[in-house]
Formats: structure tokens, C-alpha cells, sequence
């Protein structure tokens, strides 16, 4: 079967972190209007969680 | 005919021992999982991920040298390269192993997204399983497993979706109709992340964004899939008759919590492989996908424009809203889940723009972003605090004692597509229409008798020659039936070979 090829398509150099636009221009984190989780039982479920936690987390490269 | 099924690779760790080795703890969990002793079953010789759909082969990937490196590493453990990989097929026909020391779990072929997301729940049990196994010979709640793609530190591990392609369609017709398409999916199948990274560097608290993975995508094709990842990615493994069809192999999603946006994230691709295949797809030409990836995954209000080669400037929404109203034009009538889709992608769309609150509980970025926004009010903290991070992690716990994610499911704040039943009896058995069901009956029933599998083989004892089940075009839910009822009755897989093909000759 033949097989079409495709040519390589360039993009400019890419800013591997580009940033995020501030959040008094409009971007950033934004609360979504909801009311509250259940406080009882899960702020107390996150209040448990080790805040380095992630600092410690480890992985080796996957796919 | 479109089939499709997910790879997930679990992030593992411990809490009792520093310096955690990776290659054990994914052997031990994946072995922790068997009744009986590990038996070396998978046929490693379908794998060939040097194919480029582009039409060439490619001599070495990026990850090779890296991965040579990491052999010679491992070379000192009393392990083969079997042993380390553990290979395993389930009675649900899934794959379960370890891969590049992730433990990961391969749903069985499916073909309603019913089946799909209820055997990727059914994956996260069988880990929770794995590890309550390996858990108790630890003596303690040690062994953690995430259903996430980021360690915060620069590494990242997939979630693979893949789908069943005719080989007629040509692959730039694949392109020119996805790339933009997966660029902006992430609105409906991000994960969401509290800050940012790229590879191996450092992780850079201060922002949300929507995707896991967008920091990450480093080009738009490519066959790669550890370094250099692409948007689209180019390998032509198709695990199925290679002149009739490819297997879409995507590997920029985020692995969802949600079964809502797990049904959505697929559902939505099948639909733009629908359109597509018909010609009839939106064509959009990004100027730069790359940067657009991460530029929309780092604005969580949506209000971020991307430039076309037209010069027109589309936001994320915009984009999905094209392909949405067109898929809606074509395809409406279809079935009766395309309809349910159609609804639910345009309705979700609507949300996003004007009340996200209602996606709170079945889109995972907005649920982690209402999760993680109250408890910072009720804390006093802002998004530098390094406790985000470990939150964001612990959202994708798989262990419902302690994971977010599950603990608002717990509370029945989560919308549900799948039952407890449905998920427990798809541990047991995969979908009935499907060659993975077939794969987990041939599982279950001649377990002592197959020599070897691939995901389009199953080769069973026979004395001076082998005897193969060859499923590479076994599609059609009726021939799969029908072949099951055959390895049902059959005494012997010989029997039942004989009489499928004695079957199959009576139809020609």
C-alpha cells in the first residue's frame, strides 16, 4: 500500500514556558461560582494531606 | 466499526522508605495482583514503534539513548526483561504491566463509551486492588498510586487514547481535521494542574491551568511519545490487519478522574473521526499549535485567543463550538449515544462560557479548581503555597480513603455514567461485542493453554504447530459474538479453533 507523506510543518521557536497571562489583565485563576464542597468531610480530608507531599513525589520519565 | 480503548500509566510511590525504586515497586504491584506465579505470556514481536504514519520508518526514537541508559542500569537486578515488565492479560481482557515503571493498565477494546469508561474505573479498582495485595505483605498503607500525568518535577507519564481508523482515510486528512481539534479538547479533558513545568525542569508554582500535559507538547507530529512529545502523535503500530486499518495513538490527554469528561474527551474524538472520515471535518490551520497548546491550558477563564494562518484569532471554545455545530449538522441521528453526545458537548460548551459552576463535579479542571479555591479561602493561603501542589496530587489518589476526587464522589457530588456492580463485573469480564471480551474468555477459559498474546493474537499449545487466534480484522460485533459462543462450548481451544474455522468457511 502507499503510504502518503506528509511533509514537516515548522513552528518558530517555542517558548517552553510561556507565561500565563497576569491575573489583572483578565487571565489567571478565577474562583468558579459554585457554592462550598461538604466542609466537614472534605476540608478535613484536605487539611490531612502532607503539604510536601509533592515535593517528595518522584517519578521516572514515561510515555 | 469505531473501536477505542485507553492506556493509563499510574504514577506509584511509598511513604515508608526514602529513595524509592521505581522498577520494583510497578513489578511488585503488577505482581501483587496474581493469584499464581508470573507467567511470561505477552508476544513482544507486534511492538514496533519505529513506523511513522508519514510514511517512513525512523531508525531510533529520542527516548532509545535514555532507554538504553536505563537497561544498563537495570542490568545489575535478578531480573529478566520479562520479569521486569510482568506482562499481564486479565479475564476482562485488559492489559496490566509494567511500563517504563509505571504500572499501567490497558482497557479491553470497547465500542460504546458505557464500556470504556466503566472499564477504565474498573483499571483504577484493579490497581486499588494490586495494592491493597502489596500493601498488606508491607505491613502498612504504604504503596500510594496517582491517576495523573506529573510528578511536579518535570517528568510526565501518559494517558493514552486510542481509536480504530480506517486505513483508507489519509493520514494528512488525520491532521489537517484533529490538530486543531486537540489543541482546544483540553477545555472538556483537561485534568487540571496547579502551576507549570517542562521537561525535567523544575515546577513553578502560582497558576492554574487546565491540562496536565500541555506543558509538555513540544511538537505538533512526531512519533516520539517521552521526549519531543507531539500534539498528534505519528506512530503506525496498528495492532490490527495493517492494510485495512490504523490505530490513532494519542498521547496529549490527561487522565481523567471524571467519568464525565473521560466519556466526553473520547466521545468528542470519535465524533471529529466521524466527520472526517465522511470529508466533512472544519478546517482550521493554526499558526503556531504548539504554543497555542500551552497558552490556552494556561488561561482557566477561556478568554485566551489563538491566531490562525488566516489571520483570524479563535478562542479555545470557539474552536470546539466549530466542530461541535458541524458534527451536530452531520452526524445527528446516528445512533443513539452520537445524539447523547451531540447534547451533552454542545451543553458543555454553553456551561463553560456561562456557568461553570454546573461542570463541577464532571469536568475534572473545573472540580479541582472549586476543590482547591475553597480550601485556599478557608486556609488563608494563596496559589504559592506549596501545599496546592500536594493537593493537586492527592485529587488523583486512587485510594478512596484518601483521594479528593473520591472523596467527592463519596459524597455524591460527582456525576456517574458507571455503577459499582458495572465497574465490579467489569474486573471479571470485558465488553461482549468487542475481540478484547473475547481475548478475556480465551483468559479465562484456556488460561493453562496459550502460549503467547498480543493484542491481535492469541496463540494457543499444539503440539507440532502452533494454533493461532487471529483477531487482527475480527471487528464485527456478530462475528465476535459468535466466535465467543464457539470458545464458550468447545472443551479445547483446538476444538474451538477448528470449529470457528470450519464456521467461518461455510460463510464464503
Amino acid at each position: 500500500m502507499k503510504h502518503s507523506t506528509m511533509p514537516e510543518r515548522r513552528e518558530g521557536p517555542v517558548d517552553p514556558m510561556p507565561k500565563s497571562p497576569r491575573p489583572e489583565e483578565g487571565g489567571g485563576p478565577r474562583r468558579p461560582e459554585t457554592g462550598s464542597p461538604d466542609k466537614d468531610s472534605l476540608m478535613k480530608r484536605m487539611r490531612k494531606v502532607d503539604p510536601k507531599q509533592a515535593e517528595r513525589y518522584r517519578q521516572r520519565t514515561g510515555e | 466499526m469505531r473501536l477505542f480503548g485507553i492506556e493509563t500509566e499510574y504514577g506509584i510511590t511509598r511513604d515508608d522508605v526514602d529513595g524509592v525504586d521505581p522498577v520494583v515497586e510497578s513489578m511488585e504491584l503488577v505482581r501483587a495482583y496474581l493469584a499464581a506465579s508470573f507467567e511470561r505470556r505477552w508476544d513482544y514481536a507486534g511492538e514496533d514503534p519505529h513506523e511513522d504514519a508519514r510514511g517512513f520508518r525512523v531508525s531510533g526514537l529520542q527516548q532509545d539513548r535514555e532507554e538504553d541508559e536505563f537497561e544498563k542500569r537495570d542490568a545489575h537486578r535478578p531480573f529478566s526483561f520479562h520479569e521486569m515488565k510482568s506482562d499481564l492479560v486479565l479475564p476482562n481482557g485488559a492489559r496490566f504491566y509494567n511500563d517504563h515503571t509505571h504500572p499501567e493498565y490497558s482497557t479491553p477494546e470497547c465500542r460504546t463509551l458505557k464500556d470504556l469508561v466503566t472499564q477504565d474505573r474498573a483499571g483504577e479498582r484493579i490497581l486499588r486492588r494490586a495494592a491493597q495485595r502489596r500493601n498488606k505483605a508491607l505491613g502498612g498503607e504504604h504503596v500510594r498510586l496517582y491517576k495523573n500525568n506529573t510528578d511536579f518535577h518535570g517528568h510526565s507519564y501518559g494517558c493514552h487514547d486510542n481509536y480504530l481508523v480506517a486505513r483508507s482515510i489519509p493520514f494528512p486528512n488525520l491532521v489537517v481535521g484533529l490538530v486543531p481539534f486537540l489543541v482546544s479538547r483540553q477545555v472538556i479533558a483537561g485534568a487540571g494542574k496547579v502551576g507549570t513545568e517542562a521537561q525535567e525542569s523544575g515546577h513553578v508554582p502560582g497558576w492554574y491551568q487546565l491540562s496536565q500535559r500541555a506543558d509538555f507538547m513540544e511538537a505538533e507530529l512526531g512519533v516520539d511519545t517521552m521526549h519531543n512529545r507531539p500534539i498528534l502523535n505519528t506512530r503506525d503500530e496498528p495492532h490490527a490487519d495493517r492494510g485495512k486499518y490504523r490505530r490513532l495513538h494519542l498521547i496529549i490527554g490527561d487522565a481523567n478522574m471524571c467519568e464525565y469528561a473521560t466519556a466526553l474527551k473520547v466521545g468528542t474524538t470519535r465524533l471529529v473521526l466521524d466527520l472526517i472520515e465522511r470529508g466533512a471535518a472544519p478546517v482550521f490551520e493554526l499558526d503556531q499549535p504548539v504554543t497555542a497548546v500551552k497558552r490556552l491550558s494556561r488561561d482557566p477563564d477561556l478568554k485566551t485567543v489563538v491566531k490562525l494562518k488566516n489571520g483570524q484569532r479563535l478562542s479555545a471554545v470557539d474552536i470546539q463550538e466549530s466542530y461541535c455545530d458541524v458534527a451536530r449538522r452531520v452526524l445527528f441521528g446516528t445512533d443513539e449515544e452520537t445524539d447523547w453526545l451531540l447534547g451533552e458537548w454542545a451543553e458543555t460548551l454553553q456551561l463553560l462560557a456561562r456557568n461553570r459552576s454546573r461542570l463541577v463535579g464532571k469536568l475534572d479542571w473545573v472540580t479541582k479548581q472549586w476543590l482547591i479555591e475553597t480550601f485556599m479561602r478557608e486556609e488563608r493561603i494563596g496559589w504559592n503555597d506549596p501545599w496546592l501542589a500536594s493537593l493537586d496530587l492527592e485529587y488523583h489518589n486512587v485510594n478512596p480513603e484518601q483521594g479528593l476526587y473520591s472523596g467527592l464522589e463519596a459524597e455524591g457530588q460527582t456525576w456517574r455514567m458507571t455503577t459499582d456492580e458495572g465497574i465490579e463485573e467489569a474486573m471479571r469480564n470485558g465488553p461482549t461485542d468487542t475481540r478484547g471480551g473475547l481475548r478475556g474468555l480465551c483468559v479465562q477459559r484456556f488460561s493453562d493453554q496459550i502460549t503467547s498474546m498480543q493484542w491481535e493474537r492469541i496463540q494457543f499449545v499444539g503440539g507440532t504447530r502452533s494454533r493461532n487466534l487471529d483477531m487482527g480484522d475480527l471487528f464485527d460485533p456478530q462475528a465476535v459474538r459468535r466466535c465467543a459462543q464457539v470458545f464458550q462450548e468447545a472443551t479445547s481451544p483446538a476444538e474451538a479453533l477448528a470449529a470457528w474455522s470450519h464456521g467461518k468457511d461455510r460463510e464464503l
